[in-house]
């Protein structure tokens, strides 16, 4: 039991993390990106084919899967949503800036599939080291996802509050039109921000590599778990994605306990159910509207 | 100096006469092709057509967009299939009772996700049918009825034709059976289109605040829609596995059903009655095409969908159906008036 916690709350960290991107493309665009997860998979690719191309760690290659998937981010948001959001600006929900999304996810996933087949593909060690903490034995690869990851969070929270760029980036996202009017280049901060949440999904995409199967497909299950962590810790909320995200985690890793391993995703996904039926607007949300 | 009008001042008899064409052509169209693969491509094309006005119901009237239908077509599919394998159940009376609980899922999850705006219950439904396409692999048997887990379940072959039990030796039957859930489907969106609960949906839509104002119950008015749309839907399960005669939870629950319900109608015309019949038509076609003459690349045919419905948000977000439309009003006026001269 103890142990499976600690494991959900391991393989939690990135589901926070994917879900902390998320949150801050929605955050600033008001738009759930309905591609995150297929980004995320992209994200895995791209850090797979570093660190095979070049013989180099996960924990280095991460570095330049971030930055290959920032300038991917960037051109997404400036070439394909910023367009749509155009003509949708008077709009309060852009349902067609969603629904962009989606398809560009469908293209993502069966584009990978028809590239590069439906192999399922890993980096991982033949051996795999451990740590033992008490009772509990964690394989190490893991161990450092975890740590990473909760760095990387930090660190995003500190860019967000202490920087001139985070500041900007908040300014955005709580009022567009006024951060307009103070001379403040929307549309490029859209993009950035974009951009920093598919350099995220590089980096998680990067920490996941050691320990996590690698297909065309394997986005879905990351982007629904996204979707429902950023509800789950209320729309907009960015601890709320973060605890949300080692809630599900540690969930999952109960549940699995008790059925079998595919069915555990299932009990996660209508225990979400249950509890937006009792509290719609999630652990950490505002009670104002998105 | 000749005006260039729309179709809406088309002679009245015009349109009768249109009409009456069109519906020969339908009737006589399946007796005059000789294979049977291009009968089925007809009925394919009507069956995405059905489900797409179906979900059009709710997410184009209602503005609430599910990314979860294929878990309605699958509660019908099953529904009707095991009735009818254990029970002995008619299929009709089968995909009644599947829409009825399709029904109630959709309201259940509208109760929670109405309140809130946005993309709740996108989410939502997501979450409902990938955890229910779970369950359906993973569920082997329940009591003595075998849901067959990741394979499926397949229809008891009573041989030879029968109408109660929807089976027939012919494609023929069942091209008249979705002919006329088609046009059922496309009247019942022509009727919410102009009665008050289409006003009130639109209204809805537009501005939710103004709407409450005026004293619209926008929560009763998504259910209801939520509730017609997946009662539809499930029907359009039911005549499925009938037609294939055997389903597996991959093809029938998966997202890329429902992702190819949501692209039909974006493409077509999202929130209009024509639309989502339009993107069908088209895109099944295309698909077909693609499976046709690519066939060692799966999943090709969903490439070409997701960038036509890219293509189409960024260039035309309304849909294709009334440009091209348009376009067609033009060439007719343009021949019709050549000819009087």
């Amino acid at each position: 039991m103890l142990s499976s916690i600690v494991q959900g709350l391991l393989i939690g960290s990135i589901y926070g993390f994917v879900a902390l991107s998320l949150t801050l493309i929605f955050g600033i665009l008001k738009i759930i990106n309905f591609s995150h997860g297929q980004l995320f998979m992209i994200g895995m690719f791209v850090a797979y084919f570093i660190c095979t191309a070049l013989g180099i760690s996960p924990y280095i290659g991460l570095f330049l899967a971030a930055i290959i998937m920032f300038i991917l981010g960037y051109f997404i948001q400036d070439k394909l949503i910023k367009p749509v959001l155009k003509k949708e600006s008077g709009v309060r929900e852009p349902i067609s800036a969603l629904l962009l999304t989606a398809g560009l996810g469908i293209v993502f996933e069966n584009l990978m599939l028809v590239i590069f087949g439906s192999n399922y593909r890993t980096l991982s060690q033949a051996s795999v080291d451990t740590v033992k903490i008490s009772d509990v034995i964690l394989p190490l690869p893991q161990v450092y996802a975890f740590l990473i990851a909760l760095v990387c969070m930090a660190a995003f929270y500190l860019f967000l509050k202490k920087t001139e760029l985070g500041r900007i980036i908040r300014a955005v996202g709580q009022d567009r039109r006024t951060a307009y009017l103070m001379g403040i280049n929307v549309e490029r901060t859209f993009a950035i921000c974009y951009g920093l949440g598919c350099a995220s999904l590089g980096i998680a995409g990067a920490l996941i590599l050691p320990f996590y199967y690698l297909h065309p497909s394997v986005g879905n299950v990351f982007g629904n778990i996204a979707f429902i962590t950023v509800v789950l810790g209320g729309l907009g909320s960015m601890p709320g994605a973060i605890i949300g995200g080692l809630l599900l985690g540690v969930a999952q890793s109960v549940a699995s306990i008790y059925v079998p391993n595919t069915l555990s995703l299932t009990i996660v996904f209508y225990l979400f159910l249950v509890f937006v039926f009792i509290r719609p607007r999630g652990l950490m949300g505002s009670k104002h509207e998105w | 100096l000749i005006k260039i009008k729309g179709i809406n001042s088309l002679k009245i008899r015009n349109k009768i006469s249109l009409f009456l064409l069109l519906a020969a052509v339908l009737i006589i169209l399946p007796f005059t092709i000789e294979n049977q693969y291009f009968v089925h491509i007809l009925i394919m094309v009507f069956f995405y057509a059905f489900c797409a006005s179906a979900w059009n119901i709710i997410s184009g009237f209602a503005g609430q967009l599910s990314f979860g239908h294929a878990a309605f077509l699958a509660i019908g599919a099953y529904s009707s299939g095991l009735l009818f394998n254990y029970l002995n159940l008619s299929p009709w009376v089968g995909m009644l009772v599947g829409g009825v609980i399709a029904a109630g899922v959709a309201v259940l999850i509208g109760i929670p996700a109405f309140r809130l705006r946005g993309a709740y219950y996108a989410i939502s439904t997501i979450a409902f049918s990938e955890g229910f396409r779970i369950i359906l692999e993973t569920v082997k048997k329940v009591g003595n009825w075998d849901f067959g887990a990741a394979e499926g379940i397949m229809i008891k072959p009573i041989g030879g034709d029968s109408f109660a039990a929807i089976q027939f030796t012919s494609k023929i039957p069942y091209y008249f059976i979705i002919l006329v859930m088609l046009i059922l489907v496309i009247l019942i969106a022509m009727w919410i289109e102009r009665s008050k609960l289409g006003y009130y949906l639109s209204a809805v839509k537009e501005d939710q605040e103004a709407a409450l104002a005026l004293g619209i119950d926008a929560h009763k008015m998504k259910l209801i829609a939520a509730g017609i749309s997946a009662f539809l839907t499930a029907l359009g399960g039911a005549f499925y596995i009938q037609l294939i005669r055997y389903i597996e939870p991959a093809s029938i629950a998966g997202s890329p059903m429902s992702d190819q319900l949501v692209f039909f109608c974006v493409v077509g015309g999202i929130g209009t009655v024509g639309g989502p019949v339009f993107g069908a038509i088209l895109l099944t076609i295309i698909g077909e095409l693609a499976r046709v003459y690519f066939s060692s690349l799966p999943g090709l045919h969903l490439v070409i969908y997701g960038v036509i419905v890219v293509i189409v948000i960024l260039f035309s977000p309304h849909g294709m159906l009334e440009p091209v439309r348009k376009r067609t009003m033009l060439i007719i006026r343009k021949l019709f008036v050549r000819s009087e001269r």
